[in-house]
């Protein structure tokens, strides 16, 4: 740790400061139209984004903190097996909107949907569903946002010296703030700049650990007398065949049901858009990941010492060490942005999303459900009353997070792809699909991956996910028997080729 | 081109991206764990590293851009047009 000094957290001050900047100057962009349609504009940026910033957007959202703690702390253990396990994330993004990208698009055209949950109520005219959904939405949102603040304002405190309250306030309430001001448009903006810090910070660690180590040829000679199961992609054993079918399915395939990748293919323009995205979101998200998780590999030639009980025993104390024993202050500065930039690319989404399944799907909903009309103020007031409270209800936990926090948030990401991935891959390309089937699939999915996880039941030594994806699945089935078909005016916009011969 | 015509559009994008998704994990196979046996280095590094995680990265690269170029089509997706047909 480098003693604290108020000129190494310059640069990161300066980055967050460019951050409310950009919001304040999209907020002000943006006041005509929200003042027609505020929640169509701060939720989704009125479908204004184009291709670069559709692609950038979804990338930082999908990398957070772990992309640059957890990942490489977990390679200077493992070796080269962890990065060829990290790389089937160079699926994500073509395949979120591969699958879905247009079809989202179109329907949320014609229904003009905002979220994600007005797709779904539509498509199962389900209340139930619904709610359920943005239920889970919510909580799995919420406990990961804190575990990023925490993850984060350790890596700060280990780094500059500075404190752990210093460093969740200075991004914490920064980032609140932003994402309050500059919604949905802000979020793509300022996370596309944040994808940017974030490959410059890993390539300037990358750089400085070369120099330090005397280079790359001699870290890999360290490596290979010292560690030669390194190199080896099942590492003696430590990386099973279990776990990297395990992770193509949680961290590649089913990645494509999360609700905060969805939901960026109601924002695009065009379809120029989507296809350039689908090009640049491989690129960038593939050369994000190898740098990082191969910092990680390489860090063994500067944390040499075989046990990890030597640095404090816990892989997330890698990365901050690697920083301070190959740069100097300054450059750490520097450094440091990067993995701030992915937390608070992730955070500001997953809190716009948050804000807007309260907001949009339930409030917005139970007043037209009523039969008054939405009033544009009073929508816009509440959004941003909600996400500023929701924004610091999670500084606040992330301040000293209850341990029920850290379980939520275990489950989060395999929940939240537990909870949508047959109501959206079977509600968008199968017509059968009820409303019966899917409530059935969400919550019993949920409850299935939860408690095999809390109870630790793995099948085949797989991950949970297995068992989440496919309890889900049976129980689609059997409710879809027992539940009716959806009416052909709802399905005639979900799928018109059916009723168009 | 009709919404039908669109949504018949979609899902024959769907399937191929799923095609391609599968193409990446049996190339992901083969230049990994097909050539972990190798002794070859490259620039002091296994072979099985820079095919299966640099090959792939390069290869799914390769995979979407032959998506957006050949099997995607540009399209409106406004409702207007579609009285146009």
């Amino acid at each position: 740790m480098f003693n604290a000094n108020i000129m190494n957290l310059m640069p990161v001050l300066g980055f967050l400061v460019f951050m409310l900047f950009i919001s304040y100057m999209v907020k002000r962009a943006a006041t005509a139209d929200r003042a027609q349609n505020f929640a169509k504009d701060y939720f989704i940026g009125g479908r204004t984004l184009g291709g670069f910033v559709l692609a950038m957007t979804t990338v930082a959202t999908y990398s957070s903190v772990s992309t640059f703690v957890g990942g490489p702390g977990m390679a200077w253990l493992i070796g080269y097996g962890w990065l060829y396990m990290a790389i089937v994330q160079v699926v994500v993004v073509f395949l979120v909107l591969g699958v879905f990208g247009k079809k989202i698009a179109l329907i949320a055209r014609k229904i003009d949907a905002v979220t994600v949950i007005d797709i779904i109520r539509k498509r199962y005219q389900s209340d139930i569903l619904a709610n359920l959904s943005a239920i889970f939405i919510v909580a799995f949102f919420c406990a990961t946002m804190v575990a990023q603040f925490v993850g984060a304002a350790k890596l700060f405190e280990a780094v500059t010296g500075f404190s752990y309250i210093t460093g969740l306030s200075l991004f914490g309430l920064i980032v609140v703030f932003y994402t309050t001001i500059g919604g949905f448009r802000g979020v793509a903006i300022t996370d596309a700049i944040c994808a940017f810090a974030m490959i410059i910070g890993m390539s300037i660690l990358f750089y400085s650990m070369m120099e330090t180590a005397g280079g790359y040829d001699a870290i890999m000679t360290h490596i290979s007398t010292t560690n030669p199961a390194m190199l080896e992609p099942f590492s003696a054993g430590k990386m099973p065949m279990s776990l990297y079918i395990s992770q193509w399915l949680l961290v590649g395939i089913c990645t494509l049901a999360l609700p905060q990748s969805i939901v960026r293919s109601i924002s695009y323009k065009d379809t120029k858009a989507l296809h350039n995205a689908m090009i640049v979101g491989t690129v960038v998200i593939g050369a994000m990941t190898i740098i990082a998780t191969w910092v990680g590999v390489l860090s063994k030639g500067i944390l040499t010492d075989p046990s990890l009980a030597a640095y404090g025993g816990s892989v997330d104390n890698i990365t901050p060490l690697t920083i301070v024993k190959s740069m100097d202050p300054f450059w750490a500065g520097i450094t440091i942005i990067g993995p701030i930039a992915a937390t608070i690319s992730t955070v500001s989404s997953l809190l716009l999303s948050s804000s807007s399944s309260i907001i949009k799907d339930v409030y917005m909903r139970q007043i037209e459900k009523n039969g008054r009309t939405v009033d544009n103020n009073n929508v816009k007031m509440f959004s941003m009353i909600t996400t500023i409270i929701l924004g610091f209800g999670i500084y606040f936990i992330a301040i000293a997070p209850p341990s029920v926090i850290w379980q939520i948030n275990m489950f989060a990401f395999g929940g939240l792809q537990t909870a949508f991935f047959w109501v959206m891959i079977l509600g968008l390309f199968w017509s059968n699909a009820n409303s019966t089937g899917a409530v059935w699939a969400m919550f019993g999915g949920v409850l299935a991956y939860c408690s095999t996880m809390a109870l630790k039941i793995k099948i085949f030594d797989l991950h949970q996910i297995v068992i989440g994806i496919s309890v889900s699945f049976i129980l689609f089935m059997i409710g879809n028997k027992i539940g009716k078909r959806n009416d052909d005016e709802t399905l005639k916009i979900f799928f018109p080729e059916e009723y168009d011969k | 081109m009709k919404y039908s015509d669109k949504f018949r559009q979609a899902n024959k994008e769907a399937k191929a991206t799923v095609i391609a998704t599968a193409a990446v994990i049996i190339f992901w196979c083969l230049a990994g764990f097909g050539l972990a046996d190798s002794k070859t280095t490259i620039f002091s590094t296994p072979i099985w590293v820079i095919g299966g995680c640099i090959g792939t990265w390069l290869f799914a690269i390769a995979v979407s851009i032959y998506l957006a170029k050949f099997v995607f089509k540009d399209m409106s997706l406004d409702e207007e047009d579609d009285s146009n047909v």
